[in-house]
């Protein structure tokens, strides 16, 4: 359990407190005491700080409402009106469950989108400042990419740019930390100038953060470590500053923890001086690194791309070899990792605006109940009207009525909100996308919070405010006809529209559960094509080479042979283990995707479909996924090839230029062909290994089954073509053990095995090749939207039950009347249906006409499970939206034969005396 | 006494605690308060009753580097100034003066 109070509501108790003393003082002692009862392992800590914040504000925020009671009536009516909303919740506890549930659950979903759409849609950078936070890219023109390799320009940017201060950079690294017990981990870690922590503004938990004098050379070696890192490896050890670890072969004194949430500059966990080479550093050389800074006071995003401009002008004058084509922008810090696209803000603005209906039909079906339970107290009202109260006070007391309901569903909705994402939000999110940005918070905002208080509001006036406007319409003649014995509310048009409206969505939405089956149906059967079961997999990464001025490019080169040998050493040790099969490598596991390349064969240039004429029905796929693996792939997944041959050592040779492809590369490609002997060659891009460049063939000498090539989330079968290449040559290495018996069994041999061989091996994901489907985040999303569908699906059925069961049931005196007057039952019947029918009719047909819709729009997208979709209306479509009109209809009936029964066994005289 | 240096009871409970506990500041006040008289105490009151000691002239507030602890947040000691130890001790007085020849009413109820 975390130490630290949930950040929303520390937040909100941020926002109560004056600044100063009493926020400083009281924030932090209330997280010293939050975190004691957390290690008392006491119940219930988190209610007992909710407690605390509501009591702050009700001690710093309470005066307003103390004034309003003095100084305005409207504070009075109001509070009367939520006290009256309160006991019709305890009067009516079957409305108060259904419609609360249903507008907790509608809040709820609305939360949960607005929460995922705003954190990718419009993250802010959680840092003092963060919106003057910018980076610095060099953006190559000829490659039309990024350069990365800009040691050479930082050193000129930061003596040189005045509208950016505090310039510094950073690289990725991983570095493998050896514990006390000699096994090393793999941690995700920032070089970084100290400069970072400035632009960040983040103090560090205990210790320091790094200094510039750590980056000078010869400078001792020194590691931040960020708070998780701290909990999982050091047990949140209070005194491991100063202690010494192993990190990437060197001893590295630990000299500060970073406080919970840190994690800049994008989701690192342990911070190193990024020492910049003070020698005359060639320019487009060194590692990678990424540029950031403020903007000065006064400067602007603007100002600063004109200086940076004249300095890039400047350099393509002096270094024309290396900078002629090479453009420095400053862009805000964020949109230097991903800026949304138009498509991408018009889908989130679709999901967002799907929720908001989504809560405006629920609410609409609350106020179809909510103006039920209005029509039986219709007299109360007329009474109320008689002694004075106006429409509008009528109205706002129904409005307070239903924003009691609002404000204890907003309530339940938040909290179930913020378990879904605590629960499900994390996992889905980085089972996409991996480890999240720290900028990215899934957790309760403020502005969530305001717009869960807009949700309520919205729906209490869909469920309060219509019901109101309706039942008080015609209020004198109602009085009047009331004085005469007659009267009663009627559903009109609107109501009928909100019941038809009720009644499509309620057909539309299992389209969805629909959806969700095809996705999972696709999912489980896009297969391996081999015994995933019998595989342990897990990812090896070794450590960058530590930079140390100009020799950082050489260096590079070294532990890559090194690595060679060390897998090979690996791989031998694992052979000689009992139960172990065989170990191979590739560079993506099969089914997690493999990057996809234009092609070229030398027998058929490219080809248009327009070209084909009628002969085909498809043009041939001129697009490959490729993999790279180890020459024993094939033969340790037992997959040996079907045709030609398989690849061996010699393929591994400079200048040799062979590859082996799939059945679907045979089936797509060539369509049919035969394979052997075919030239293949990339056209703009190559595979990194492929370092022969563009232009270069490739003999195709083997074909295999299918073999995992794609992912289940991309459209269409995937052309698998498979290059040959040694496991340090690879840009992700994952090692794959054929196991006799259970393979996750294997895993502390395995890790014990590895550091035998070299301590500085982090291995990490490990998994059964099977496994890496469940995995899959988006599986589990849908599982939940499906689980939304539902729900929704049962309160909108319990929902239209109950107002056509009503309907029915108001016309008790009619029945009388009309039996009374001789009317046959059948006849009754008849009249009673037909109102309901018509609605119930009109709303299915409309919800056939949605889901065709639904479809057509889905098919645009390029969502694998588009490809599942049916491509044409079957039979069995027809059958299955048959049955389901058959059961909506069902219910119908349901809801309007028991009340039309009873109605009908009522003597006419008693009938007539009902009111 | 006047009516300004009169004591309302969390008033009085919170001035003699402070003057009890050493480097007293709100997390320490907290507890030794919830300690001694069984009950839950909010931080919200606690803080608004500090300030209106403050305002009285009864304590003095100061805030100090953390030191790296608490997530940087600083603590705010609580002093009790010699108008506070005297209007304490008034206090007492009068309650002791209340408190005279009914002990033994109540030890019977």
């Amino acid at each position: 359990m975390s130490t630290r109070p949930p950040a929303f509501l520390r937040r909100l108790l941020e926002s109560i407190l004056p600044p100063g003393p009493i926020r400083e003082g009281l924030v932090g002692d209330l997280d010293e005491l939050y975190a004691e009862r957390t290690a008392q392992g006491r119940r219930l800590t988190g209610a007992w700080y909710l407690r605390q914040v509501a009591s702050a504000a009700v001690r710093y925020r309470g005066g307003r409402r103390g004034n309003a009671r003095k100084g305005g009536s409207w504070f009075d009516g109001l509070f009367f009106d939520l006290r009256v909303g309160g006991r019709m919740l305890v009067k009516f506890p079957g409305l108060t469950i259904v419609g609360g549930i249903s507008m907790a659950f509608a809040i709820c979903a609305g939360i949960v989108i607005f929460e995922l759409v705003t954190a990718f849609g419009y993250p802010t950078l959680p840092v003092p400042a963060g919106e003057r936070v910018v980076q610095i890219r060099s953006w190559d023109l000829v490659a039309g990419r990024p350069e990365e390799r800009v040691l050479y320009d930082f050193v000129v940017w930061r003596d040189e740019l005045r509208s950016v201060i505090e310039l510094g950079a950073w690289r990725d690294v991983t570095r493998t930390m050896i514990d006390a017990g000699g096994e090393g981990r793999a941690v995700h870690a920032a070089e970084i100038t100290a400069s970072g922590f400035r632009v960040a503004g983040a103090a560090p938990l205990l210790g320091r953060v790094l200094a510039l004098t750590d980056e000078r050379p010869g400078a001792a070696p020194v590691a931040v470590l960020g708070y998780e890192l701290w909990r999982s490896r050091f047990g949140g050890d209070p005194e491991v500053v100063g202690r010494s670890v192993e990190l990437g072969g060197q001893r590295t004194t630990i000299v500060g923890v970073m406080d919970d949430g840190f994690g800049f500059p994008v989701s690192h966990q342990l911070w190193m001086p990024l020492r910049v080479p003070t020698g005359n550093q060639e320019p487009r050389s060194g590692p990678p690194i990424r540029v950031f800074g403020e903007l000065a006071p006064g400067a602007t995003l603007e100002t600063a791309q004109a200086e940076l401009t004249a300095l890039g002008g400047r350099a393509a004058v002096n270094s024309p070899a290396t900078h002629e084509f090479l453009q420095p922008r400053v862009l805000s810090y964020l949109k230097g990792f991903y800026e949304p696209s138009a498509t991408d803000l018009v889908l989130a603005y679709s999901i967002f605006f799907f929720a908001l209906m989504l809560v405006v039909v629920i609410c609409g079906n609350v106020a179809l109940l909510l103006f039920a339970r209005a029509a039986t107290r219709e007299s109360e009202l007329v009474v109320r009207s008689a002694l004075g109260a106006g429409r509008g006070r009528i109205v706002a007391q129904m409005f307070a009525e239903a924003l009691v309901l609002g404000g204890v569903a907003a309530v339940v909705g938040l909290l179930a909100a913020r378990s879904v994402l605590a629960m499900w939000g994390v996992d889905f999110l980085e089972g996409n996308m991996g480890r999240l940005p720290f900028w990215i918070d899934v957790g309760l905002s403020p502005a969530t919070v305001l717009v869960a208080i807009g949700l309520a509001v919205l729906g209490s006036a869909v469920a309060g405010i219509l019901p109101g406007i309706t039942v008080t319409r015609g209020m004198g003649s109602r009085l009047r006809r009331a004085a005469a014995g007659a009267g009663g509310v009627q559903f009109g048009g609107i109501w009928s529209a909100v019941i038809v409206v009720q009644v499509a969505v309620t057909v539309a939405f299992p389209s969805i559960a629909y959806v969700q089956f095809w996705q999972v149906r696709h999912t489980q059967t896009f297969e391996a094509g081999f015994a995933a079961e019998e595989y342990l997999t897990v990812r090896i990464e070794q450590d960058a080479p530590i930079l140390s001025g100009s020799e950082a490019d050489s260096a590079r080169q070294v532990p890559a042979v090194s690595l060679a040998l060390t897998i090979d050493e690996l791989r031998r040790r694992l052979e000689a283990e009992p139960g172990v099969g065989g170990v191979t490598y590739i560079d993506r596991l099969p089914r997690t995707g493999h990057r996809d390349y234009e092609i070229e064969l030398s027998d058929a240039p490219l080809v248009t479909a327009q070209a084909l004429g009628g002969s085909s029905p498809l043009p041939p796929l001129r697009e490959a996924d490729v993999a790279l693996i180890d020459p024993t792939y094939f033969h340790v997944l037992g997959k040996d090839v079907v045709a030609g041959r398989a690849f061996n050592g010699n393929d591994l040779a400079p200048g040799t230029r062979v590859v082996i492809v799939d059945h679907g590369f045979v089936d797509q490609v060539l369509q049919g062909r035969n394979a052997l002997g075919q030239q293949v060659r990339f056209v703009d891009d190559v595979p990194f290994e492929a370092a022969e460049g563009p232009g270069s063939w490739y003999e195709v000498v083997g074909v295999v089954e299918e073999l995992g090539m794609g992912a289940p989330w991309k459209r269409g079968r995937a052309a698998g073509l498979y290059l040959p290449a040694t496991p340090d040559r690879l840009e992700t290495l994952h090692m794959m053990v054929h196991v006799r018996g259970d393979p996750m069994a294997l895993v502390p041999r395995v890790r014990e095995v590895a550091a035998a061989v070299d301590a500085t091996l982090g291995l990490t994901d490990f998994q059964r090749a099977d496994d890496i489907l469940k995995v899959w985040g988006s599986a589990l999303w849908l599982v939940v939207a499906s689980l939304f569908a539902a729900i929704a699906l049962l309160l909108s059925l319990a929902g239209i039950y109950a107002v056509l069961s009503f309907t029915v049931t108001r016309r008790t005196r009619e029945v009388g009347v009309r039996v009374a007057l001789g009317a046959g039952r059948a006849r009754v019947f008849r009249e009673i249906f037909r109102r309901p029918l018509s609605w119930v009719g009109i709303g299915v047909l409309s919800g056939s006409l949605l889901i065709a819709v639904l479809a057509a729009l889905a098919r645009g997208t390029n969502f694998s499970w588009a490809d599942s979709l049916p491509s044409r209306f079957s039979l069995m479509h027809l059958a299955t939206l048959m049955g389901y009109a058959t059961v909506m209809l069902g219910i119908c009936l349901l809801a309007c034969v028991v009340p039309t029964r009873r109605a009908l066994g009522v003597e006419p005289t008693e009938a007539l005396g009902t009111d | 006494m006047t009516n300004r240096a009169a004591l309302g009871e969390f008033e009085h409970l919170v001035l003699a605690t402070a003057l009890r506990v050493k480097d007293a500041y709100g997390a320490e006040l907290m507890r030794e308060l919830e300690e001694r008289t069984g009950r839950q105490v909010q931080g919200g009151s606690l803080y608004v009753t500090i300030d209106r000691l403050e305002r009285k002239g009864f304590v003095v507030t100061r805030l100090e580097d953390p030191n790296g602890r608490r997530a940087g947040r600083p603590k705010r000691y609580v002093e009790v100034t010699a108008a506070g130890v005297r209007a304490l001790a008034e206090q007492r007085d009068a309650l002791l003066r209340a408190w005279q020849d009914i002990e033994q009413t109540l030890d019977r109820a």
